[in-house]
């Protein structure tokens, strides 16, 4: 297969922590070992990472002037990185962006410039929204404008893609009946991934009491009432059970009140925030992992704690129900309902839970390699298909609807003037194109002659 | 045969292999989760209209009050009587308010009238002493603003107002709805600086407790009483409006009628044609909400 050259764009990235930031590394990195060039743009983070960074293994990022102004996402505002994206993208000579997350504004922002330089667009979508309040509205309205014209979406699970699919209304006319609306053949689902190697489960001694592990932020949405409700009945019921909390969030104070006002000290142990590198050393001192996630779209911490032999018992919501086969998680009702852990804690109990081969299992389930290969294809298909045209541009963003649509017309229309205004003010002459990409060779034969030499 | 057709389903799972590409999904399994209005219970005419009349006897009560106003204004209407219709309006409310709280036995009967009359003697002389000062405490302000500032605030008054139909008893009052009855109040404050005596601006006030913190609390007594009632007094209310402001001016009489039409028997009406573009959307993508104790 040809190499291609990616830009991967998003608000969302190192020196961030979180699943998006990882995934897209992770991404990246994948696709560098099977050849591709890739680069990631993203904006900058005080106090002076800015300007061009490299990150192991040859992953170069671009950390773009933009101010952030709350929880690592930039402002819409459409136009204003044009300047800088003509300028990387091709300078870089990328032939395809993918951006990530629905709710990074740079990504949304490159999508619409892109086709102006011929460049191809994918975007991920990482999280699930619902239809009815404000924010989601604002930013469904947002998506469906730009998602008009993208020409791959990826989801990463299948509920995700339903969801993705309503919010960015991805259907097209049936060719036969143009009454039928139909899914778009462009939305994939890929799954997120993890590196089994580093949740290998440690070998523990049969032990009589058995604690279970909670480890997330400590927010509604995670469903930390439910915690705060379920743990002292679950305490009560079976006296050899113990909890262990890691992270951190505005729902600490009703974790402590309830240790407090239910004697539960010497029992339910919280770590405040954990570090994604002893994560592994957390789970590993427990072998029931609790999710009680309200919404979900993948769950990567449910497959992690699976991969480190814990059994799951988690909430159905969202897309949890996707990643792990039945014999491995149990499910719970958002309620106060002891059922599910029961029968986790029974199952422990009995051995009938072998870690080991939980983890091994896993390591068959998902690896990144297999994840960067259904993203090349993807890419590839991409890349094969036909440009769509200016004139189809305006036709698909005019249907949005009478008002929204006009709105993002013109807005597209700006776009191209303000295109043309920088052809002309920074002729692509002028631009200093890059010409010596890494080569992993040379690297190698430079460190090999470094190390001889000492 | 059946046997390789099994291997090749597509089943919604994330960890197995699957023979198909990624884009693909069955187009009857694709979104066979999605629920369309669930819960979803169309409204009838009728008692949609019963329900809307809440809002008629709101919008009455203030008609009646600004035509008082206006006569008290013109001095048409001796301030006197006025006090005396309030007292007699309260004392008929009261018995009402206590007849249909005698359905729930109370054993503090007693204390409770012995309050309800201690503060409404309290009430009456904080007003009676406060009225000079409310007379004189805007005076200096134009009329145009007064009247500007009246219709913002009694509009504020007819927005937030509570006109829930049910009512958990020994339930708190709202935010909003002490606000509108707040608007509703400074309202009555502004205008009562317009007027020209003491005593009248006393039995403008009186009556403005009357109309907008006492009658509401009955308004949600009643309501649960039987319909025939109901309609009684919103038809009652709604040509008492009616009559007063007739004979100040037939534009205006006009005006309030085509509102109170239009509330009480086309906008349920208009409501129930736009019932047919409601689209909930419900899916395993929503946030659950936990059911705890």
């Amino acid at each position: 297969m040809e190499p291609i050259s990616i830009a991967m764009i998003s608000d969302f990235f190192h020196p961030a922590v979180g699943g998006v930031e990882n995934h897209i590394y992770m991404l990246s990195a994948n696709l560098i070992r099977r050849g591709h060039k890739v680069i990631v743009i993203t904006h900058s983070h005080a106090p002076d990472r800015v300007g061009i960074r490299w990150l192991l293994p040859s992953l170069k990022v671009y950390y773009i002037p933009h101010l952030p102004i709350a929880s690592s996402a930039t402002l819409p505002n459409f136009l204003t990185s044009l300047p800088y994206l003509r300028t990387i993208l091709l300078r870089e000579h990328i032939h395809l962006i993918h951006a990530h997350a629905s709710l990074s504004a740079i990504g949304h922002e490159a999508i619409l410039h892109s086709h102006l330089m011929g460049i191809r667009t994918v975007f991920t979508d990482h999280s699930l929204f619902g239809f009815d309040d404000a924010a989601s509205i604002l930013t469904n309205k947002l998506m469906v404008g730009n998602l008009k014209n993208v020409d791959a979406v990826i989801c990463v699970s299948h509920t995700g893609r339903e969801n993705t699919v309503l919010r960015g209304q991805l259907f097209e006319r049936n060719k036969d009946d143009s009454q039928i609306l139909q899914l778009r053949k462009s939305v994939y689902v890929i799954p997120n991934s993890l590196v089994a190697q580093q949740f290998k489960p440690c070998i523990q001694e049969p032990k009589e009491t058995i604690t279970i592990v909670v480890l997330s932020r400590l927010a509604y949405r995670k469903g930390i009432d439910l915690l705060v409700a379920t743990a002292p009945k679950i305490c009560q019921l079976f006296p050899n059970v113990n909890f262990v909390v890691g992270g951190d969030g505005p729902k600490l104070i009703e974790i402590l009140q309830m240790r407090e006002k239910h004697r539960l000290q010497d029992r339910i142990e919280l770590l405040g925030p954990v570090r994604h590198k002893d994560v592994l050393s957390v789970l590993s001192r427990g072998s029931i992992f609790m999710n009680t996630s309200l919404t979900e779209a993948f769950g990567i911490a449910i497959l992690e704690a699976a991969c480190a032999g814990l059994y799951v018992v988690s909430t159905k919501v969202g897309g949890v129900p996707e990643i792990l086969p039945e014999d491995m998680i149990s499910f719970a009702k958002p309620e106060e309902d002891v059922r599910a852990i029961s029968e986790a804690i029974d199952i422990v109990q009995n051995g009938l839970h072998d870690p080991i081969k939980a983890h091994e299992r896993i390591k068959t389930f998902y690896n990144w390699e297999d994840v960067a290969i259904r993203t090349e294809k993807v890419y590839h298909t991409v890349l094969q298909s036909r440009q769509i045209e200016l004139m189809e541009r305006i036709r698909r963003t005019m249907d949005i609807g009478p008002f929204a649509g006009l709105i993002y017309t013109i807005i597209l229309l700006v776009d191209c003037v303000f295109f043309l205004f920088l052809e002309w003010w920074m002729p692509r002459e002028d631009i200093h194109y890059v010409h010596h990409h890494w080569s992993q060779e040379r690297f190698k034969e430079l460190v090999e002659q470094a190390e001889k030499e000492r | 045969m059946t046997q390789t057709l099994k291997q090749h389903e597509w089943e919604k799972v994330l960890w197995k292999k699957q023979a198909h590409p990624d884009n693909y999904v069955p187009p009857e399994l694709f979104l066979a989760s999605l629920r369309r209005n669930p819960n979803f219970r169309p409204y009838t005419y009728w008692p949609l209209v019963v329900l809307s009349c809440s809002i008629t006897q709101h919008l009455a009560v203030t008609f009646v009050f600004l035509a008082v106003f206006a006569r008290l204004k013109e001095q048409i209407l001796d301030p006197r009587s006025l006090i005396c219709v309030s007292v007699l309006c309260f004392l008929i409310g009261y018995i009402i308010w206590n007849a249909l709280d005698r359905r729930k036995e109370n054993p503090e009967r007693q204390a409770t009238h012995l309050k309800a009359l201690k503060s409404s003697i309290m009430m009456f002389l904080a007003l009676m002493s406060l009225s000079p000062v409310l007379r004189t405490l805007s005076a200096a302000t134009s009329s145009d603003s007064i009247w500007a500032l009246s219709v913002v605030l009694f509009s504020l008054n007819a927005l937030l107002a509570d006109y829930t139909a049910t009512k958990p008893e020994d339930s708190h009052e709202g935010l909003s709805s002490v606000l509108s009855m707040n608007a509703a109040v400074s309202a009555s404050v502004v205008l009562a600086s317009r007027l020209s005596t003491d005593v009248s601006v006393f039995a403008l006030m009186l009556f403005s407790i009357q109309s907008f913190a006492l009658f509401p609390i009955l308004r949600h007594r009643l309501q649960s009483s039987s319909i025939s009632v109901w309609g009684l007094i919103t038809i009652g209310l709604s040509f008492l409006a009616l009559y007063l402001i007739n004979d100040l001016s037939r534009t205006i009489m006009w005006l309030c009628f085509s509102t109170l039409f239009f509330v009480t028997l086309i906008a349920p009406g208009v409501l129930l044609w736009a019932q047919k573009y409601k689209n909930i959307i419900r899916g395993p993508w929503d946030v659950a909400v936990p059911k705890v104790h």
